[in-house]
Formats: structure tokens, C-alpha cells, sequence
């Protein structure tokens, strides 16, 4: 579970995030739409403590970020907009790698089967991941949720960039996490996809959150009347 | 999360070919280094044993001849260069007085360049104690030479630029970062691990390839073991505080343009502006007097010694009365020489210590500011381990000063006794064996650059620290 409590970042006198109160339960998706400085990546590296708040807090799984930033990672995925792993090591080293660097041990049976659940087809689970797309590279990244028994999956903007069936793929492993129960927290461009696959639509401002509603509750035009209201150049360098 | 980071980082290196190509270039630097340090060392050898050889040519013929005379024999030689004649000895065949390179003299060129290592100091005359034999070219001497102390201090740091100037950089550049550091583990202590992962690697690599370089050059490690292992012990503290270096300005700078650049500009401080800048100031604070002048003095004071030479020779006689003949006797050149000796050493003295505590001033200066620089410490070192630091060659001509008078002083007796040389003299001759002074504090010296590398990661430490909680580490 995710919860922000008048969560802020201000860098002097520039507000990042401007008490941030939100909350994703196991088996939702949470959908963090807004412009580009809109504070979306603020939360995530907030929610990653690689950025400490300058007030408010964040919780992941009851346990507060700033306080426990190591034992709060051992519950969550993280995958950036550009997952990048290591080119010379192929797809179950950097898994191996990635899970082996924070004490969790699997054999190589397991591993393939983790690369599997995710999608990735066989034959690249040995080849290199420098001639990777970057849907098999987020392959892998969820592979490292599968493998960890994440609870809380943080995606920043993981379907930039990827074409409709990588995209299409890429929701349905999320729907697939969902009904596992994991919390997902994404921040997204793709009003398409949030709308497709989110259970709660949030709408970024300037650090603030503008709206927050349930998916059901709005039909995709609404979505987007209210998505393009926040992105106005007027209000924008207010 | 060592075990992972030791395998996965190795296969990486392994991978990526660097390993490959950083062990190609060190063991062609290192053999190259090594033959060019060996080679000005067999010249050196080849040079003493030249001169040991026409001695023994020489006595091979002296004592032919004496062994004739003594036997009745005459000999169809002019009577003023007969070697009965105990001064033709002293002056016609002296001893060499050689400084034998040590097994180590490959490592580092040191002051080789600049002094002589042997001498045949004569009944007559020091000249030997200004001579520069061997005079090196000015642009060597600029440089230094290419041996292996040239390659771990010069090119050994901008090997291990290259090899991790972005260690933690390209890291953040490539996006990897965000992820690693989204693992329940410390960034810190990953990225040092990293760093002394290749630390390790480079290091296993660097001890390989110098004692190929030793076995090549036929190095005795049963006799001179503990030499190579000061050797190793200093090359790898510098190796690690290179590294050190390396990881401060990556959590610094954190940019992999800016980190070569930095460190470029490190590397010319530490090895090009500290050392130079500390000569400058030996030089300005310590000046030496002019050498040509010290020699011109020592020359016009020995010409108004010899103009006052017989009244020297009368005041000789009457300190030592055991040579005062009651028969009337003709003294030559050489009785009213010998006898002028002690008087133009007490006269030329002053002159030399003048010259020689100005130098002196200048290595105490150097010595206290070695500290500054690692690469300092590291030359100072390697030329004690070597043998051809300048404590070695002040020990030499100290030990060739004592020798020269002992070998004027042998024939003095027979001069003034009206003695013949003969062969059982000649198995008397003083013979002159150099004692290598001993090398301390080399273990001082490791710990020191240790305590740099230390302190170089204290500072990293609290840098990242700094830079976490402000969020300029990972982002």
C-alpha cells in the first residue's frame, strides 16, 4: 500500500510537490497524469527516498520512506521510463544480479521462470541486453517485481515510447500484477492506457494535485477535457 | 551483495575487453620498462668490470715485472717508471672504487643518471670528487628515464583513469543507477565496492605483470625478497590511492566528461606542479654556489699550497719525526705532495661544505615536502629500494673520499722510508668494497600514502552523505 500525508518538495523557493495526500491500495492502479514539471517524478524519487521531503511524509506498506528507506525497497519494484540494465550481461545475470545485490538468492530454473511470467521470450534470456527493445528491457524489470514478490510496483512513464503491441503487453502484465494484488503507482502521458487499465486517475498541476477520482466515474473525453485544462499554457506560468 | 557485485562486475570487465587491452598495455610498458632500466644497468656493470679488467691486465704485468727485479733479473724499463718505485704505484695503478648496481637497480634510474660508479682515486690528485662521468642528456634528465619507477608513478595513474574515470558516472548517465539504487541495499557501499572491486582486479593485474618483469630480468627473489615485496606494497598504495581519488571526484564532479577532465588536472598537479614547484623552492630558498666557481677557488688555494711547499714538507717532517731521515736526502715532488695533503684538505673544506650544506639544505627540503605528493614518496622510495637515491651516492663518495686517503696514506711510509715496492706489497694494496647505506622508513612511507587514501574516502564518505540528503546523488 502507498500513502503521502502532505507530502512537499520545494527546491528554495520552488515548490516540486505541494502537499501531495494520496493513497493506492493493494490491487489498484493509481494513473499520475500531468505536464512535464507537473511534480509526477517528484512523487516517484520521493516515494524512492532518492529525494528526502522537505515536509510530509510517504509510507509504503505502513512503513515511513524517509525512516526506512532500505526496508521499504525490499517491497517494491521500480521501473524507470528508461529501464536501463547492463549491455554486456544477458537478461537472467542482470536478474540474478539485480536480485542477488539485495540478498535475494534463486536458482537459474527460477529465474527463467520469472523471465517467463513476464513475457520474455526464451531465446533472449541468454543474449545480451545491449541489442534489447525497450519492451523486452521492462520485461525484465517486471520479471525483478515477479521475482521479488513486490507489493508496490512504481512505474514512471514505463509505456513512453513503446509501440501499441509493447504498450498493449505491457498493460496486460499490469492487470496481471493487479489482480495479484500489487500496488501500482504510474505516472503516464497516455490517457488511452490510464483510462484502460487504472482503477483511480489522479491529474497533476504545477505540484499540486488538481483531481482525483475513480476511472469508472469519467469517460476518456472527460478525461482528457480535464488533462488538457491542466496542461493550459496560461495557468501553467502562473 | 559482495559475492554479486565481485562476479557480475568481473564478467562485465571481462566482456567488455578492457581487461584484455589494459593487460596487454601494462606488460608491454612494464617489459619495455623493464629491459630500458636493465639495459642502463648492464652499461654500468660493463663499465666497472671495463676498468677491473685493465687492473687486472696490469698487475698481471706489475708483478712480472717485480717478480723479475726481485729475482736479479734486468729489466729493459726506464728506472723513473719502475714499479719498485712505490709512488709509480700509487699514481700508475690504482684500485677502482665501484658503486655495483644493486639487483634492484632497474626499478628506478634514480640518480644514476647524473653521477659516476666507479673511480680510480690516484696518490695524486681528487679530481674524481667533482667528476661527473656520466652526464645524462637534458632532455632524460627533464623526463626522467623509462623504467619501471616512471611507468607506476607517471603512467600507472592515467591507466586507472581511464579504466574508472566514470565508474560511478556512466552508472547515473546510463540509467542503471536509478535502478540499482531502487534495491534494498547502501548506494555507498555498493559503488565502493565496485571501486575496490577494480582496485583489486588492476592491482592482481600490475603484481603479474612486474614480476614477469622481475623473472625476466633474472631478479633474485630468495636474496632480494624483501625488496620486492617494499616494491609491491608501495606500488599498490599508490595504486589504491589513485582509486580513491578516482571515487571522490566521481561522487564530486558526477559527470563523465568533467570527471576526465578533473582528473587529468589532478594527475599534472600531483605529479608535474608539486614536485616542480618544491624544487623551485629548494632552489630559491637553498641556492647552491656555483660549481665551476667551488672549483676554481679549490684549484687557486691548491696553487698557493704548493708555492708554500717545502716550508709544509719542513713542518711535515717535524710532525713526523719516524720519516726524518738523519741522512741527507733529496726530497722529490712527491714527499713535498703528500706532505702538503692534510693541509689542502683542511683548506678546501670549508669550500666544499659550503657547497655541501646547500645541498644538503635542498634534500632536507625535499625530504620534509616528499609528503606532499604521493608520487613523491614513491620515487624517494623506489630509488632507496634501487640503490641510486642521492642518500647512496653522497654515501659512495663518502666511502671513495676515506678510500682515496687510505690509499695515499698506504705508500706515504714507503716514500718517506726509501722503501721498494714488491710483490708481497702489492698483495698488501688497499682494496675498496662499497657498502650500500640502509634504506628505513619504507613502511613509514606505504602507511603515509595509506593514511591519504584514507582520508580521500572519509572525504567521499561525507560528500555522499552531503549530496543524498540535498538529492543530487541518484538524480
Amino acid at each position: 500500500m502507498i500513502i503521502t500525508r502532505d507530502l512537499t518538495k520545494k527546491y528554495g523557493d520552488f515548490t516540486a510537490l505541494n502537499k501531495l495526500n494520496l493513497k493506492v491500495n493493494e490491487g489498484e492502479i493509481f494513473c499520475l497524469l500531468g505536464a512535464n514539471g507537473a511534480g509526477k517524478s517528484t512523487t516517484i524519487n520521493l516515494l524512492l527516498n532518492f529525494i528526502t521531503p522537505s515536509s510530509g511524509k510517504a509510507f509504503i506498506n505502513g512503513l515511513n520512506v524517509t525512516d526506512n528507506a532500505r526496508e521499504t525497497k525490499a517491497f517494491l519494484t521500480y521501473i524507470p521510463e528508461n529501464l536501463m540494465l547492463y549491455p554486456t550481461l544477458t537478461a537472467i545475470e542482470n536478474l540474478d544480479y539485480f536480485l542477488g545485490i539485495g540478498g535475494k538468492n534463486f536458482s537459474r530454473k527460477e529465474l527463467e521462470f520469472f523471465l517467463h511470467e513476464a513475457g520474455l521470450q526464451q531465446e533472449a534470456f541468454h543474449k545480451r541486453v545491449q541489442f534489447f527493445s525497450k519492451g523486452m528491457r521492462q520485461k525484465v524489470g517486471i520479471a525483478l517485481a515477479i521475482a521479488k514478490d513486490a507489493n508496490v510496483l512504481l512505474l514512471d512513464e514505463p509505456t513512453s515510447g513503446l509501440d501499441p503491441k509493447s504498450s498493449n503487453e505491457f498493460g496486460e502484465l499490469l492487470l496481471k500484477m493487479k489482480k495479484n494484488g500489487v500496488a501500482i503507482l504510474m505516472t503516464t502521458h497516455d490517457i488511452f492506457r490510464a483510462k484502460e487499465i487504472g482503477t483511480h486517475i489522479g491529474i497533476m498541476k504545477q505540484g499540486q494535485l488538481k483531481y482525483n477520482f475513480s476511472c469508472n466515474d469519467k469517460s476518456l473525453q472527460e478525461i482528457e477535457n480535464l488533462y488538457l485544462e491542466t496542461m493550459s499554457l496560461k495557468d501553467n506560468l502562473l | 551483495m559482495f559475492s554479486y557485485n565481485f562476479k557480475y562486475e568481473l564478467k562485465s570487465l571481462l566482456r567488455s575487453k578492457w581487461l584484455i587491452l589494459l593487460t596487454i598495455i601494462l606488460l608491454t610498458l612494464v617489459l619495455f620498462a623493464g629491459y630500458s632500466g636493465k639495459k642502463k644497468v648492464n652499461k654500468r656493470v660493463f663499465d666497472i668490470e671495463k676498468a677491473n679488467n685493465t687492473v687486472k691486465e696490469q698487475d698481471i704485468t706489475v708483478l712480472k715485472v717485480l717478480d723479475s727485479i726481485e729475482k736479479g733479473f734486468v729489466i729493459n724499463q726506464n728506472l723513473r717508471s719502475l714499479p719498485t718505485n712505490p709512488m709509480n704505484i700509487g699514481y700508475s695503478y690504482p684500485r677502482v672504487a665501484a658503486m655495483y648496481p644493486l639487483e634492484t637497480a632497474f626499478i628506478s634510474t634514480g640518480q644514476s643518471d647524473l653521477f659516476t660508479h666507479y673511480v680510480q682515486p690516484k696518490a695524486y690528485g681528487d679530481s674524481f670528487f667533482f667528476n661527473h662521468a656520466e652526464f645524462s642528456s637534458p632532455i632524460q634528465l627533464l623526463f626522467g628515464s623509462f623504467d619501471l619507477a616512471f611507468v607506476i608513478i607517471y603512467i600507472l595513474p592515467l591507466i586507472i583513469i581511464a579504466f574508472s574515470y566514470h565508474i560511478f558516472s556512466l552508472e547515473k548517465e546510463n540509467g542503471s543507477l536509478k535502478l540499482m539504487a531502487s534495491q534494498p541495499i547502501s548506494i555507498y557501499k555498493w559503488i565502493l565496492q565496485k571501486t575496490m572491486l577494480r582496485f583489486f582486479v588492476l592491482s592482481v593485474i600490475v603484481v603479474l605483470v612486474l614480476t614477469i618483469a622481475f623473472i625476466i630480468n633474472n631478479y633474485n627473489f630468495v636474496e632480494n625478497l624483501a625488496e620486492y615485496l617494499y616494491f609491491l606494497l608501495l606500488t599498490l598504495t599508490y595504486i589504491l590511492f589513485w582509486f580513491t581519488v578516482v571515487l571522490l571526484i566521481n561522487i564530486k564532479v558526477n559527470n563523465s566528461a568533467k570527471n576526465a577532465v578533473s582528473l587529468l588536472a589532478i594527475w599534472v598537479f600531483i605529479i608535474l606542479i608539486i614536485p616542480a614547484i618544491i624544487a623551485q623552492a629548494a632552489n630559491t630558498f637553498y641556492p647552491i654556489p656555483s660549481r665551476t666557481k667551488m672549483i676554481t677557488d679549490v684549484r687557486a688555494l691548491k696553487d698557493d699550497v704548493s708555492k708554500k711547499q717545502d716550508k709544509i714538507l719542513d713542518n711535515f717532517l717535524r710532525d713526523h719525526p719516524e720519516y726524518a731521515s738523519n741522512k741527507k736526502q733529496n726530497y722529490s715532488f712527491w714527499h713535498k705532495y703528500l706532505a702538503s695533503q692534510d693541509l689542502v684538505e683542511d683548506e678546501v673544506k670549508p669550500l666544499i661544505k659550503s657547497y655541501e650544506t646547500q645541498l644538503l639544505k635542498q634534500q632536507q627540503w625535499v625530504k620534509l615536502w616528499q609528503y606532499s605528493s604521493p608520487a613523491i614518496i614513491l620515487q624517494q622510495s623506489f630509488n632507496d629500494i634501487a640503490g641510486t637515491s642521492t642518500t647512496h651516492y653522497q654515501e659512495y663518495r663518502t666511502q671513495v673520499a676515506k678510500f682515496s686517503a687510505k690509499w695515499r696514506d698506504f705508500f706515504v711510509p714507503l716514500l718517506y722510508n726509501n722503501e721498494k715496492f714488491s710483490t708481497k706489497l702489492y698483495k698488501q694494496l688497499p682494496t675498496f668494497e662499497y657498502k650500500k647505506p640502509k634504506y628505513t622508513s619504507l613502511l613509514f612511507k606505504a602507511s603515509i600514502v595509506l593514511i591519504m587514501s584514507m582520508f580521500f574516502l572519509l572525504i567521499t564518505r561525507i560528500l555522499f552523505y552531503n549530496k543524498s540528503k540535498k538529492g543530487t546523488i541518484i538524480n
